[in-house]
């Protein structure tokens, strides 16, 4: 008479015959190299889409880059990539070596990699394989794309990556990358002043701590609308005290505000990035990166 | 994933994979006890499923390319032909034909007409037939891509070279050298320049049997089994 399976498997030794562990051992090793060169690793996220993440990713990345650090993007918005715009990057491309993909090189030399230099202009993200069916095997896709973003990527010595994830309260991403980066140094939430964006961007603090990620802290963006002629800042939305609030609640330093500025938006759509000697808002990213800098001990 | 053999109480050992139909694999397991055999086989969904993790079942020979998913995965890319990877369980685009350099450089030259010098066609007559227009058409797109007008047999020797990414001959070890000598005469020298050229695009320092294990895989679905003396 058959056993029951369970008491089967209980003297059953596991083999890897069909050597799929061994692969993914090897891909997990493979991340674990490439980032092993990188000194601190940041994502930012929010719960909430179209709150200026890339905005605020690129621009913390220029102020980095101010600072004399060595510094990467990875655009991590496998279906909206933004990032190689607003850096004057579109139309380039990875160049392909026996060591790995190298990244393409933005302003003041930011590494960029984006999902962005495999496409065609105004092409979306089409894959091969039964879009019918898409529930079953395209999560699982996304997440090895963005495994070899991390693995196959020359980045070479970097003092800092910011990984620029889509927006998702919790969603799969944020595990994921956690997975393949359990050094990690933390998350930069962007949020904007508004409940509604608060509520949403809540959970994913929430989310992203039981996840065992630290969050650096919260940025406000579109804090408020700054005149392009009196450089006058005025409020865009109600309860200017939601932020602060919910820094208290969360126990969560309130990193900066960026204002809704026009310079920066068409500087962003131009690809072409404001001086910070100039302009306003550079020098408030800039007080931003150092802040972060002193959370994370950058130096 | 695994299966047991409930009558043996055994883990059933995978064997190898096919592919019985498109969008669908055929994975083969074994009882090494009791020798029973079965497939599982994959829907089309499952099958991209198993795609997605990058990983060939059974393992490998050798190591994957940059992106190799990434860009064997989407519908279309950005990057020119010559850099696009073979993948094995792709459907289209000619991923498993060992020749995939020189077709690539025959699509990239598709439409582009350039005359050829009398020469240069006298020592196309020497090239055996049923690769002849395969080998004009890698030529014709070379010269197109470096603005030739006329092909001449210096530019015949040139394309030659970068085809075959002359850059010094790769080793081989003696019993790689013996299975390539069991390759018809024919084919050999075509063989040659193409294990080393796919040796060379992955970085490896010479060509050892696993590299022809391989390799064999790949002629073999190209000629439908033919040719496959090595």
């Amino acid at each position: 008479m058959e056993r029951d399976l369970k008491s089967i498997l209980t003297k059953l030794e596991f083999s890897d015959d069909a050597k799929v562990i061994q692969q993914i051992t090897e891909q997990t090793r493979q991340v674990r190299s490439r980032m092993g060169l990188i000194r601190r690793k940041l994502v930012v996220l929010s719960g909430k889409g179209g709150v200026g993440k890339s905005m605020v990713t690129v621009n913390l990345a220029l102020a980095f880059a101010r600072q004399g650090l060595r510094v990467g993007i990875l655009d991590v918005d496998l279906n909206g990539p933004c990032v190689p715009k607003m850096l004057g990057m579109k139309g380039q491309r990875f160049e392909f070596t026996t060591e790995g993909a190298l990244p393409p090189i933005g302003p003041l030399g930011i590494r960029v990699a984006s999902m962005e230099f495999f496409l065609k202009p105004d092409s979306p993200v089409r894959w091969k394989g039964p879009m019918d069916l898409s529930p079953v095997w395209l999560g699982m896709m996304e997440l090895s794309v963005i495994r070899e973003f991390l693995a196959d990527i020359v980045w070479g010595e970097l003092d800092l990556l910011l990984a620029d994830l889509p927006p998702g309260a919790a969603a799969d991403k944020p595990p994921a990358i956690v997975g393949f980066l359990p050094e990690l140094d933390g998350a930069v939430v962007v949020t904007t002043p508004s409940e509604v964006c608060t509520d949403v961007v809540k959970k994913s603090i929430v989310y992203a701590r039981d996840m065992g990620i630290h969050v650096v802290g919260l940025i406000e963006n579109m804090s408020g609308f700054l005149c392009p002629e009196c450089k006058a800042e005025s409020d865009l939305f109600e309860g200017d005290q939601n932020v602060q609030q919910l820094c208290k609640e969360l126990d969560i330093p309130l990193l900066g505000r960026i204002p809704l500025d026009r310079r920066i938006s068409q500087a962003c759509d131009r690809g072409i990035p404001l001086s910070e000697a100039m302009e306003s808002t550079p020098r408030r990213f800039e007080e931003i990166a150092k802040n972060i800098g002193q959370q994370v001990r950058m130096k | 994933m695994k299966f047991v053999c409930m009558k043996c109480e055994t883990f059933m050992l995978f064997q190898k994979v096919e592919k019985p139909g498109e969008e669908s694999l055929g994975v083969m397991f074994e009882c090494p006890q009791c020798g029973s055999r079965f497939s599982m086989v994959t829907n089309p969904g499952e099958t991209a499923l198993v795609s997605a993790l990058g990983v060939k079942i059974g393992g490998r020979t050798t190591a994957p390319e940059p992106f190799e998913l990434t860009r064997g995965t989407l519908k279309e890319t950005a990057m020119e032909p010559s850099t696009q990877t073979a993948d094995s369980t792709s459907t289209s685009g000619g991923g498993s034909c060992p020749f995939s350099s020189v077709l690539s450089s025959m699509q990239s030259g598709a439409g582009i007409k350039v005359k050829w010098s009398e020469e240069a066609l006298e020592r196309m007559e020497r090239i055996p037939d049923f690769v002849r227009p395969m080998v004009k058409g890698g030529i014709e797109a070379y010269a197109a891509k470096k603005g030739y007008q006329v092909i001449t047999p210096a530019v015949v020797e040139e394309s030659k070279a970068m085809m075959g990414g002359d850059t010094g001959e790769l080793p081989w070890t003696p019993a790689a050298q013996q299975r390539l000598e069991n390759i018809p005469a024919f084919i050999r020298p075509l063989a040659r320049q193409e294990i080393e050229r796919i040796a060379r695009e992955r970085g490896l320092a010479s060509i050892t049997d696993a590299v022809m294990d391989e390799m064999k895989d790949k002629f073999g679905q190209f000629m439908s089994g033919q040719y496959m003396g090595f």
